[in-house]
């Protein structure tokens, strides 16, 4: 691999604390303990996304060799109606469900990073849905959310009559009505935020502790202290997360999609890019096209880096160290 | 005593089950400097904490300017704290920093930034007001901390070991620069140290604290002269005091005052006087130069250590055989089972 | 601030504490209930029809959703097939991820800038992104409807961010251990092996958990190269599964507590690392 022409013609001990070891035989070690990851690195996601760089650019299905397109795909997206579906649904998810995924867990981090009765529990709760396999998880909310006889519509109609709830309205149709569907994407994965939560939960920990003595002191009072101290000593790490998470979020509407809502409610309420892509690839066997909305798919998450990292960016220039 | 600033009145603190402090009762008076001595896990910062409220008392009341303040919390005590480690806000510029207290108070923010320019400017930090902590050096600061306990006007400032992260240098320079500005403040001041030095220094008064309690409490010139316990005697003052058996082998000499018949003696390395010619027969183990003041390791007859501090050109031998000779005025008398003060 | 790491209990802060533990228990109910309906819903006779009232415990409690899960589902046969994969991607996994990290950590910082960087863009593309590229490499390569493109994400330690989070651990480690082993002529893989691996073992650890995980759980991957039914893993064969009669939901949740087990146990024995209080980093 690249890392022995990489690492090979670096001089010994380049400077004061330079990790690099001083002979050649370390060096060659040190390459090929690198090279089964660089091969992935390159192999599995590096190429691929250059693949997809030429793939965008032809009409493939698989049987016959890809064939020049030019910019045919891309004119074909911007006219599918589904794919404008698909690219709408998945912004208002980010924009949507990732803020509330970020402050559920920002939430859950302060009010549980103490030693408190129930905390441990608590945390180790907050955490288990996460470590459930997405598949099970969806087919657990499948039926949870089923309007006739899942719990969830079981529970709100307690006490109602007819198939109402006790207020007389009728229960959300979750898998059949496009906004009730979409708000259950949602709900399903605000309980998945468990990462973040960890994350969080690690870096208020990390925050000195006679900071906030000091602040105590000075009387400062709970929304004082969440205002001027925790907020912005975990800025960075918030927007490190809330875009991870808006990449992420490219991702995990993904099962959710396919098993609970399969893309529907009809037409398309919860068709999000990554089920799109998926079902113009590998059902629809048009791959160039799904290349092709792909692409579309990188160009927003290289979006979504842009934007997160000017406000980094901006952060730093309050906060030098 | 003049009116109290603060006092610790029969207070016991602990962690978890652990007891830290035991009945400590303490008064410092308004406008006073009193340091806290002790060895390191005596309960020093412990003491400070309890008087701001930042850990519960066990037992006791805390008074601050009068007012039983032993069930408010922190914010409401009117203290100002200088944490060891500083505890400024990283996120925060100097000015900032020291205009906290102050805007949280909800002070016009105008108004805030004036007074901490002015806390900065008494404690020389002025040219630093739009830095971060991140690009301050220790010294700075301790400037920058203090300044911001300045900024209000608190009934008490607790200073915890402010000292201790500075070169000596730097620290002797600030010691000197903290008294100034206590005398021109006139303000009421807790200041923690495990350094006797700066404690004999600094302070109007000293509380010498062990194992949680209160050994002893007075100026600076009696914990020196009359310290009321061994372990005050033995803490201050390097090297430590000599200390032997009354009856042992060395009689100092002059008129004895009566003594019990289970008593120590106790001398300073200072009060040794190696050139007499009479006194008890010793043996000079080595030799330590610091500077201009030698202190010289003996071992007297039946094994008994003792230290004597000499002009370094005076000096013996190594393995030499000298005579040591110390005099009862200069020797302090302790119980040899309570370790208390007997005499003179 | 030696030695203080308990929650600080000035005065009024009792009241606060009193508030933090009724919060816990409302994020324990909001949590753990759904789990709960998962055994609960698994449990219960299949084939009756659905009871019009929520019920915690069903009634009668029937093991049958189990046993049809097991028979129609080929559960056993994708158990084994989701454990050959975890018997051999994890292991590699950590393995490629502890050694890359480990180079990164002694290789020249140039070097290491530019991995580091091309893992973080690596990170930054959501894995649905590569789905078509991959496809047509691994058929390119023959590979399709085998286990290989399952396994093959170990290559890459499962995520760049583990090999980074050994990176981070390794880099932690003091500098004069390296420097006294290069004094002892040790190797790097030496190094590695028997002085930085140990001292990063609660890394391994949560590493190892995490990456388990993500492996058994895998079900995009085995989605789109397995069709094979003899090669489906645990996830695939509960979503055919969930095909074959989507309103016999006990059948179904049965399938899905069985996959879910064995991830929740090796949370269960991870998750005091990194959740215990002890974890508080002010020592
Ligand atoms: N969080 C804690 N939990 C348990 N014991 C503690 C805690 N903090 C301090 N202690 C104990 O309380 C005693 C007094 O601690 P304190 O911090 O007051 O000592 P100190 O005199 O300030 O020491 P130093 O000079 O080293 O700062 C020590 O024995 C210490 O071990
Ligand atoms: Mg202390």
């Amino acid at each position: 691999m690249s890392a022995g022409s990489e690492a090979g013609p670096r001089a010994p001990g380049t400077g004061a604390g330079s990790p690099a070891g001083p002979d050649a035989r370390s060096r060659r070690q040190l390459a090929l303990m690198l090279a089964p990851y660089l091969a992935g690195l390159v192999g599995l996601v590096l190429l691929p996304a250059l693949v997809t760089l030429a793939l965008a650019f032809t009409h493939y299905d698989l049987v016959r060799p890809p064939a020049w397109a030019g910019f045919d795909n891309f004119t074909a997206l911007v006219e599918d109606p589904i794919f404008r579906i698909a690219l709408t649904n998945t912004v208002v998810f980010a924009v949507v469900a990732v803020p509330l995924r970020v402050l559920l867990a920002l939430g859950l981090a302060l009010l549980l990073h103490r030693r408190t009765p129930g905390a441990g529990t608590a945390r180790a709760a907050a955490l288990l849905p996460t470590a459930v396999p997405e598949i099970a998880y969806g087919l657990l909310w499948l039926w949870l959310l089923n309007p006739l006889y899942g719990p969830i519509n079981q529970v709100l109609r307690v006490g109602g009559e007819n198939g109402l709830t006790a207020l007389g309205r009728t229960p959300p149709q979750w898998l059949t009505d496009p906004t009730d569907a979409r708000a259950a994407i949602i709900l399903v994965s605000l309980f998945t935020m468990g990462e973040t939560f960890v994350v969080l939960l690690a870096a208020r920990r990390a925050l000195p502790r006679d900071v906030y003595e000091m602040a105590a002191i000075e009387d400062a009072t709970g929304w004082d202290v969440f205002r001027r101290i925790t907020l912005p000593l975990m800025a960075p790490v918030l927007a490190l997360l809330a875009l991870r998470d808006a990449i992420a979020s490219l991702h995990f509407t993904f099962v959710s999609a396919f098993v609970v809502t399969d893309g529907g409610p009809p037409p398309y309420a919860t068709t999000y890019l990554s089920l799109f892509v998926y079902q113009t690839g590998f059902e629809y066997l048009r791959y160039g096209y799904a290349a092709a909305a792909t692409l579309v798919m990188m160009v927003l998450t290289l979006a979504a880096v842009l934007v997160q990292w000017r406000l980094v960016r901006r952060y730093r220039r309050f906060y030098p160290r | 005593m003049s009116e109290a600033g603060l006092v610790l009145d029969g207070v016991s603190a602990a962690y978890r089950t652990e007891t830290v402090l035991h009945e400590v009762d303490l008064a410092v008076a308004r406008g006073e400097l009193l340091v806290v001595l002790g060895p390191s896990g005596a309960g020093k910062s412990t003491v400070l904490r309890v008087a701001a409220g930042l850990e519960p008392v066990t037992a006791g009341r805390v008074r601050i300017a009068g007012r039983d303040v032993t069930d408010q919390r922190p914010g409401l005590r009117n203290v100002s704290m200088v944490f060891q480690s500083y505890a400024l806000f990283p996120h925060l510029t100097v000015a900032e920093n020291i205009a906290f207290g102050l805007e949280v108070r909800d002070t016009p923010h105008r108004v805030a930034r004036e007074r901490a320019r002015a806390a900065a400017e008494t404690v020389g930090c002025a040219g630093l007001l739009d830095r971060r902590p991140g690009q301050l050096s220790g010294g700075e600061r301790q400037r920058v901390a203090l300044a911001r306990a300045l900024v209000r006007e608190p009934d008490v400032f607790l200073l915890d070991e402010p000292l201790s992260n500075l070169d000596l240098a730097l620290r002797v320079e600030m010691r000197a620069e903290l008294r100034a500005l206590h005398d021109r403040l006139g303000a009421t001041m807790v200041h923690v140290t495990h350094d006797q030095t700066e404690a004999l220094v600094l302070a109007d008064r000293i509380a010498v604290l062990r194992d949680g309690r209160i050994e002893q409490v007075g100026t600076p010139e009696e914990i020196w002269r009359t310290p009321a316990t061994v372990f005050v005697a033995r803490f201050v003052g390097s090297p430590a005091m000599n200390l032997l058996p009354a009856g042992g082998p060395l009689q100092p000499a002059g008129d004895p005052p009566a003594l019990p018949v289970e008593a120590q003696i106790g001398f300073r390395p200072e009060a040794v006087n190696l050139d007499t010619g009479h006194g008890a027969p010793a043996i000079v183990d080595r030799i330590e130069v610091v500077g201009e003041d030698a202190y010289v390791y003996l071992t007297l007859e039946g094994g008994k250590p003792v230290v004597a501090r000499v002009p370094t050109t005076r000096r013996p031998d190594r393995g030499a055989a000298v005579r040591v000779g110390v005099r009862w005025t200069d020797t302090h008398v302790f119980d040899a089972t309570s370790g208390r003060r007997l005499a003179p | 601030m030696r030695g203080r790491n308990r929650g600080p209990s000035p005065l009024p802060e009792r009241a606060a504490r009193l508030w933090r533990s009724l919060g816990a228990a409302f994020v324990i109910l909001v949590f753990v209930p759904p789990l709960l309906l998962l055994v609960s819903g698994s449990l219960t006779e299949p084939g009756l029809p659905p009871s019009p009232t929520p019920q915690l415990v069903p009634d009668p409690v029937s093991t049958a959703g189990y046993e049809r899960a097991l028979d129609l589902g080929g559960l056993l046969r994708a158990s084994l097939n989701s454990v050959l994969v975890a018997v051999v991607a994890v292991p590699l996994s950590v393995l490629v991820a502890s050694l890359a990290g480990f180079a990164l950590a002694r290789l020249a910082p140039r070097t290491t800038a530019v991995v580091v960087a091309a893992s973080l863009v690596a990170l930054m593309v959501p894995p649905t992104a590569l789905l078509v590229p991959r496809f047509a490499i691994f058929r390119f390569l023959g590979l399709t409807d085998t286990l290989v493109p399952l396994i093959a994400p170990a290559l890459l330690g499962t995520s760049p961010l583990y090999v980074l989070v050994y990176y981070l651990a390794f880099r932690a480690l003091p500098a004069d251990l390296y420097d006294a082993c290069q004094v002892e002529d040790l190797s790097p893989v030496r190094t590695w092996w028997q002085v930085a691996l140990p001292l990063v073992r609660p890394v391994t650890a949560g590493l190892t958990a995490l990456t388990f995980i993500l492996t058994w759980s895998n079900f995009l991957d085995p989605l789109i190269y397995v069709y094979d039914r003899d090669l489906f893993t645990l996830p695939l064969a509960l979503r055919s599964l969930s095909l074959l009669d989507p309103t016999n939901f006990p059948v179904f949740l049965a399938g899905a507590v069985i996959a879910t087990l064995p991830a929740l146990g090796v949370f269960v024995l991870a998750q005091r690392r990194f959740l215990h209080d002890h974890s508080d980093p002010r020592e």
